[in-house]
């Protein structure tokens, strides 16, 4: 009855909660990184650090390259956490993926060795 | 519906899961781990049986899987309550047992959430004994009942608590129970609620507040985090306590003032309302859920008064902070201000200075989300001194709740006083500090007050348990007076109290007796909770013991006589000294109302009511008829733990003329009141005010001899110092009584002439040494210097 039961909810709802795990996980880090924010602000100033132009045509132009640094400190910083957040995508994905395959394996591939060991 | 199938597939996985548990689930991770770890070993050394042991531990690893992901937490299946139980239910639940609500009772009451509930409503498990039918035909009900009440919570399972609730609920002999102590059957639905919300609070995911990159496109405020407490940081940092209010009126107006374009609000409300946490719970709102564009993502920050004076040293500084720091939460861009105590930034003072001029431009531009918080009394003041100011800020006036949210946030916050200070506050503590400070502390609002309240209660706490008396001691420690039941010598007392009062205090019974009554209803509680103790107007000549029964009541009842607070109203008979009547300690240093405040459970004597000037009259009228005064400040002073006891000489002619008929005074009561009406003395609704008019009859030459053995008693106390005492035989007595009676001034001659009569003669005898200490001296008529 154990085994049965075991079983039964290992390729039933067990499985299909892989899926669900996955998912859950891929929001959090999804979440944590703040994609969302990050991609809507990804060439915003960093952390607002601006010059404001003055009426001369030197001080626009030194306001100008203020905020392109500012700009690209702040484009920087968003594109590597972007990277490290897709970086973090992909290996949670592809673990899902493996999960998800070698999960309907386990109690075969359990057998398998049991047998091969004592052959 | 039908009843339990405990042989059900997830019955029996709810049961494996119990028999597992955490520990067992940490020993197959464990077993996996060795068999994997040796197998592999054993593998690379090339001894095949190594791959048998990292099978095994793949198999027993599936198991552990199981546990974590399914029978730890068995999740609902359909709609039959084996479905709906929750896995921990179950579990306790045997499938070889027909279970009626007495054993599933005793089944599932040492269940943590289960004891939450008996716990906090005082229910021991030998009392709840035997409170439940064995018939298992009714179990179907119980368990639709806890169905329906795991609907209301919004839970797909039926949990522990709901079970139980239904129990406690559909139990006449627990209704009973509760009777006893106090306690309804709305009650437990409340207790239920109270878990309910404490088990969400403590099983909610955790919530996400914009992650790592939420702030990076606001600017960076170290001005701010230098003069100001941001709430949000705070909120995220320990989850936030303010749920309860999230959901409330003044939350829910400020978010759709901000949604609108609104820059500054004006939160309104009395102290104690909750100002502070209501926009703390704006907060958390904000952090958890906000969508909107205007709020959202944006930080609480609230500005301390005095940290922004202590930093300026020289003049201009100040002006210059503020500008800083409003400057930098424009530019940060994610911020909203708070100023607590908004008062502080109003007017310039010891602690206080007026920033409404740096203020304004921020104001105007509504470029800044502000939230000022103050009382109705100080907006009121601010609109006063500066309208324009006043004008642009968009009020949110907080209201007081009603009972049942004031119950909720009560509970909420008591839940939090038992993890801080490991203690446990019963539901009846928490019904008593709403009921008493709702009585007793009248000058902040809830739920403030009866937060108050109970947090001065946990002191009082008994064998770690917060309970009705532990509430009730400390309503009688801080405000002089008695709550909780009597106490049986109290009691005995109460009930024998004409006597207690009879031995200082010579005849005039009727007044003993109706006075002594109004007690007796106070202390058992079925008197008006809404008006004094008791008022009297106490009408007769002179020196026939007025003063004396209210001293005597003050002694014998309040406990001191010190308990008596005594206004001589002829002394008010200016219409300007209404304000000396009501001073909140401003100007009148001792005026009523700060006396009754000090000491609100003590006889107030009015002497010579009818020379009051007739606004201080009005006043009265409100005091007898609402038992509150409000003060020069606005504050509201309770008059309900009180006896008042107003004088008066008025219809002493009528008395006496009526005594000398020989009639009884009782009969003439209605008859001299009325006389007293029409001849202009008091005004009817005056009179009719008082729970009693009594009259007081002259006394006669037996009764002063009487007052005159009661006044020995005092000389003999003073002379106990010297340790000689002094007896009266019946002449000497009837010869003080005939010099000493006055029939204008009654007894009121007879301590004069007593003093002159005795101490003088015992000052004699002491000073030619004829008295010496340990004699007893008797005195006849010849001996006294009369």
């Amino acid at each position: 009855m154990f085994a049965l039961d075991l079983l039964s909810w290992w390729y039933g709802i067990g499985w299909a909660g892989v899926l669900h795990a996955t998912r859950r996980r891929l929001g959090a880090v999804s979440g944590a990184f703040s994609t969302s924010t990050l991609l809507h602000t990804l060439f915003a100033p960093w952390r607002r650090i601006v010059t404001y132009p003055g009426a001369g045509l030197e001080e626009r132009l030194q306001a100008f390259s203020d905020n392109a640094i500012s700009r690209f400190v702040g484009f920087s910083i968003r594109f590597f956490v972007l990277l490290a957040a897709s970086v973090a995508f992909v290996v949670l994905s592809m673990l899902g993926l493996v999960e998800l395959i070698v999960w309907p394996l386990t109690p075969i591939l359990a057998v398998i060795l049991i047998v091969k060991g004592l052959l | 519906m039908d009843g339990l199938d405990l042989t059900s597939i997830r019955a029996r996985k709810a049961r494996l899961g119990k028999t597992i548990g955490h520990s067992g689930y940490t020993a197959l991770l464990l077993l996996t781990f060795a068999c994997i770890v040796g197998g592999a070993t054993l593998a690379v050394a090339k001894i095949h049986y190594g791959y048998s042991l990292i099978g095994i531990g793949v198999l027993v690893l599936m198991p552990a899987v199981w546990w974590y992901y399914d029978l730890r937490n068995v999740p609902p299946f359909g709609n039959t309550p084996t479905g709906r139980l929750s896995g921990n239910c179950l579990a306790l639940l045997k499938p070889n047992i027909q279970y009626s609500p007495a054993t599933l009772w005793e089944t599932i009451r040492s269940n943590n959430q289960v004891l939450f509930i008996t716990n906090h409503l005082m229910l021991s498990a030998d009392q709840l004994h035997g409170c439940f039918t064995e018939d298992p035909g009714t179990l179907s009900q119980i368990l639709m009942l806890a169905s329906q009440i795991a609907d209301s919570y919004g839970s797909l399972t039926i949990e522990p608590a709901h079970l139980a609730t239904a129990l406690l609920e559909s139990s006449p002999v627990v209704a009973d129970i509760l009777t006893r102590i106090k306690l309804t059957k709305a009650d437990i639905v409340a207790v239920s609620d109270w878990f309910n919300r404490s088990y969400i609070a403590t099983h909610a995911k955790p919530r996400d507040f914009g992650g790592i990159g939420r702030d990076w496109t606001s600017g960076f405020t170290p001005q701010l985090s230098r003069f100001g407490y941001n709430v949000s940081a705070d909120i995220e940092r320990t989850g936030g306590h303010y749920s309860t209010l999230a959901g409330s009126a003044g939350v829910h107006d400020m978010k759709s003032a901000f949604s609108q374009g609104v820059g500054s609000i004006a939160l309104i409300g009395p102290g104690g309302i909750g100002k502070t946490s209501t926009a703390y719970a704006l907060a958390q709102d904000v952090l958890a859920e906000a969508q909107d564009r205007a709020l959202a993502h944006k930080q609480l920050i609230a500005l301390d008064a005095s940290a922004i004076l202590s930093a300026a040293h020289r003049q201009g500084e100040l002006e210059f902070t503020l500008t800083m720091l409003l400057n930098e939460a424009l530019h940060a861009g994610n911020i909203m201000l708070f100023f607590d105590d908004a008062q502080l930034f109003f007017h310039n003072g010891p602690g206080s200075f007026d920033a409404t001029q740096i203020l304004l431009p921020a104001i105007q531009s509504r470029a800044l989300q502000i939230i000022f918080a103050m009382t109705p009394h100080d907006y009121e003041a601010l609109r006063a001194n500066n309208i324009a100011f006043a004008g642009l800020l968009t009020p949110v006036v907080l209201r007081e709740q009603p009972e049942p949210e004031i119950m909720e946030i009560l509970a909420d916050t008591a839940s939090n006083f038992e993890s801080r200070n490991h203690l446990l506050i019963t539901y009846a503590a928490i019904k008593t500090a709403y009921t008493l400070s709702g009585r007793y502390e009248t000058d902040i609002a809830y739920p403030g007050k009866a937060i108050r309240l109970l947090e001065q209660s946990l002191p009082h706490a008994y064998d770690r348990i917060v309970d009705a008396q532990s509430v009730e001691a400390t309503i009688q420690q801080t405000r002089g007076v008695r709550a909780g039941a009597a106490a049986p010598v109290e009691a005995d007392a109460l009930l024998h109290l004409e006597d207690l009062i009879h031995q200082r205090m010579i005849n005039q019974s009727r007044a003993v007796k109706v006075v002594s009554d109004a007690l007796r209803r106070a202390r058992a509680g079925v008197a008006n909770p809404h008006r004094p103790i008791g008022s009297f107007l106490f009408l007769g000549p002179t020196g026939v013991g007025k003063t004396e029964l209210a001293k005597a009541i003050a002694a014998t009842y309040f406990g001191d006589e010190s308990r008596m607070i005594r206004l001589d109203m002829s002394e008010y008979q200016q219409d300007s000294d209404v304000a000396r009547i009501l001073s909140d300690g401003q100007g009148e240093a001792k005026s009523l109302i700060m006396s009754v405040r000090q000491q609100p459970f003590s006889v107030v004597l009015l002497d010579e009511i009818e020379k009051a000037h007739p606004n201080i009259l009005n006043l009265m009228l409100q005091l007898l008829d609402e038992g509150i005064l409000t003060d020069t400040g606005g504050r509201v002073v309770s008059f309900k733990d009180a006896v008042v006891i107003a004088t008066s000489n008025a219809g002493a002619d009528q008395i006496r003329a009526h005594i000398e008929q020989g009639k009884e005074l009782e009969q003439f009561e209605s008859e001299l009141t009325d006389q007293l009406i029409s001849s202009g003395q008091f005004r009817p609704e005056l009179i009719n005010r008082f729970d009693e008019v009594v009259l007081f009859r002259p006394l006669n030459a037996n009764e002063l001899g009487q007052v005159v053995r009661l006044m020995l008693a005092e000389v003999n106390k003073t002379l106990g110092y010297q340790n000689i005492s002094v007896t009266l035989t019946d002449a000497a007595v009837a010869r003080i009584v005939e010099v000493g009676n006055d029939p204008r001034l009654g007894a009121r001659p007879m301590r004069r002439t007593l003093q002159k009569a005795v101490e003088n003669t015992v000052a004699s005898k002491i000073l030619r040494r004829e008295a010496n200490p340990g004699d007893h001296i008797t005195l006849d008529a010849n001996d006294l210097s009369v």
